[in-house]
């Protein structure tokens, strides 16, 4: 039986801050889901200490790396045009956080589709999320796909993933099947990388 | 917007006035002669005479390169944009536009059109006339399906089609070399065999186009009325190898997949000028040769497998 993870009520009062925590908070061995979630629901987003990481692509959504947790997560910083939205994807046993720093995110829930899918895939549950609210989705959940849905208002997510990883799934919501895509950075650090 | 703006900042190159209420943008703005980006969204926007008079012919209309209007009341695209002709990123996303006049390609600096979440039922083929456009949005529409002209856009880098009521695509879309993103989720796209559609046998009008076309009769704009002469760049080449024909309206329709990789299985509808001819994917006698059907399904798998890393989702 395991121990009860020690959890506290963070206030994260900066984006320095909530960094900060999270280094603490990963350091250990065993971290709580609901910890962590808490801790980036508290963020109160202030663009002034994000905008340098919110690059945006007109054709796509981008993922721009902020911070690399000591190999233990990767935070990074999404940014969505109107309409951009990503295809359904699993997150390779990492678990999954989201939290909206501007806009609202339209957040599509799918069961797994069977082994020998063939058929539309199952919707679980949809829901949009607001500015400040922090999502979390791990592959035992199942899977999402993320959308910017306003035609007049592009959107900034701040995503926090461990472990890392830098490929997942794809699935055709028409028939289940999957494909393997490997997941690029459209700038770290506040830099962009070119490929 | 307030009088004198122009005399107040005549320099002026980026002016928001979104989420302001405004109903019109008056002639205050015509004088602007640096103005390149102009951002009127959720606004009222919508009735006749929200965009000045003459604005094409004054001085902003030669520097206004992004113009965004979502989130008004626009029900048709207002006609004084037109004389836009540098004009390079427009949006008119959330409006209450039902249809896109062909007028349209007369925006020849275009490369970013947005014209998501509107009530669009269908796109006229004077579309595919806009030479830059590398970024088309049209989204959350009622659009039933896609002229196969639109294939013409060879700098088109991201086409979005989600959550419209598509059924099958134009073949040609195989064509469009740079697509890197494509949206198709949304849509019901067929998914079994579909016999071949009804065929509305030819126009005399039609039969004559395509005499002009395949003989290759000269004519000048001079020789015919403006609506014949558009009439006749609109024809489409048979994609038939063995008949070289030309169709405009009247055509056999056949649902074909093509096959990404034994994975994904895209609807592509073949035109064909007439039920004679056979489609590349298929032979002209009922007995298919496995040669030749092998063949030109090597020719739509190559292109498709090109597009597999396009569509996902």
């Amino acid at each position: 039986m395991e121990q009860p993870v020690q959890t506290e009520t963070w206030k994260a009062r900066s984006l320095e801050e909530l960094i900060r925590i999270l280094h603490r908070i990963f350091a250990e061995d065993k971290v709580s889901v609901e910890e962590v979630q808490e801790l980036m629901e508290s963020y109160e987003s202030n663009p002034e200490e994000w905008l340098q990481y919110a690059k945006f692509d007109q054709y796509r959504y981008t993922r721009n790396l902020v911070d690399n947790g000591n190999g233990k997560f990767n935070l990074m910083i999404l940014c969505w045009g109107e309409g951009h939205g990503s295809s359904i994807h699993d997150h390779t046993d990492s678990h999954c956080f989201m939290k909206i720093l501007q806009g609202n995110l339209k957040e599509t829930l799918f069961e797994w589709p069977e082994k020998k899918g063939n058929g539309e895939m199952t919707k679980k549950s949809e829901r949009v999320l607001r500015e400040n609210q922090c999502a979390y989705i791990n592959d035992s959940i199942g899977l999402h796909r993320v959308e910017n849905i306003s035609h007049t208002e592009s959107a900034v997510s701040l995503h926090l993933y461990s472990p890392p990883f830098d490929s997942c799934n794809t699935f055709d919501q028409r028939t289940g099947h999957k494909h393997k895509v490997k997941m690029t950075f459209y700038s770290q650090f506040g830099e962009r990388t070119v490929c | 917007l307030p009088a004198g703006l122009s005399q107040w900042f005549p320099a002026l190159e980026v002016l928001d006035v979104s989420g302001t209420g405004l109903a019109e943008l008056g002639a205050e703005l015509l004088a602007l002669p640096r103005l390149h980006t102009l951002l009127a969204k959720n606004n009222r926007l919508g009735g006749p005479g929200s965009l000045p008079k003459g604005l094409g012919q004054a001085p902003v209309g030669r520097s206004l390169r992004v113009l965004n209007l979502s989130g008004n009341r626009f029900a048709e695209l207002p006609p004084a944009l037109l004389g836009l002709r540098g004009l390079q990123s427009l949006s008119l996303g959330g409006n209450r536009l039902h249809g896109i006049p062909p007028d349209i390609q007369e925006l020849r600096s275009l490369e970013f059109l947005y014209l998501g979440g509107n009530f669009i039922t269908s796109i006229p083929p004077e579309l595919a006339n806009l030479p830059s456009l590398s970024y088309l949005v049209l989204c959350d529409n009622k659009i039933q399906s896609i002229p196969p002209q639109l294939a013409q856009l060879h700098s088109l880098r991201s086409l979005s089609l989600h959550n419209n009521l598509l059924t099958y695509l134009p073949r040609e879309i195989l064509n469009l070399v740079h697509l890197e993103e494509l949206s198709l989720r949304g849509n019901p796209l067929v998914v079994r065999f579909v016999r071949d559609l009804t065929y509305n046998p030819p126009s005399l009008q039609e039969l004559a186009g395509r005499t002009v076309k395949t003989r290759n009769v000269p004519y000048a704009p001079s020789d015919l009325p403006e609506n014949l002469v558009r009439y006749l760049s609109l024809a489409s080449n048979c994609p038939n190898p063995k008949c070289g024909g030309v169709y405009f309206d009247s055509c056999v329709r056949q649902i074909k997949f093509v096959d990404f990789c034994g994975k994904y299985r895209l609807p592509l509808m073949h035109y064909l000028c007439s039920p004679e001819c056979s489609s590349p994917c298929s032979s002209a006698s009922q007995s298919s040769t496995s040669q030749s059907e092998s063949d030109s399904e090597d020719e739509a798998s190559v292109a498709a497998r090109r597009m597999q890393k396009v569509l996902l989702g």
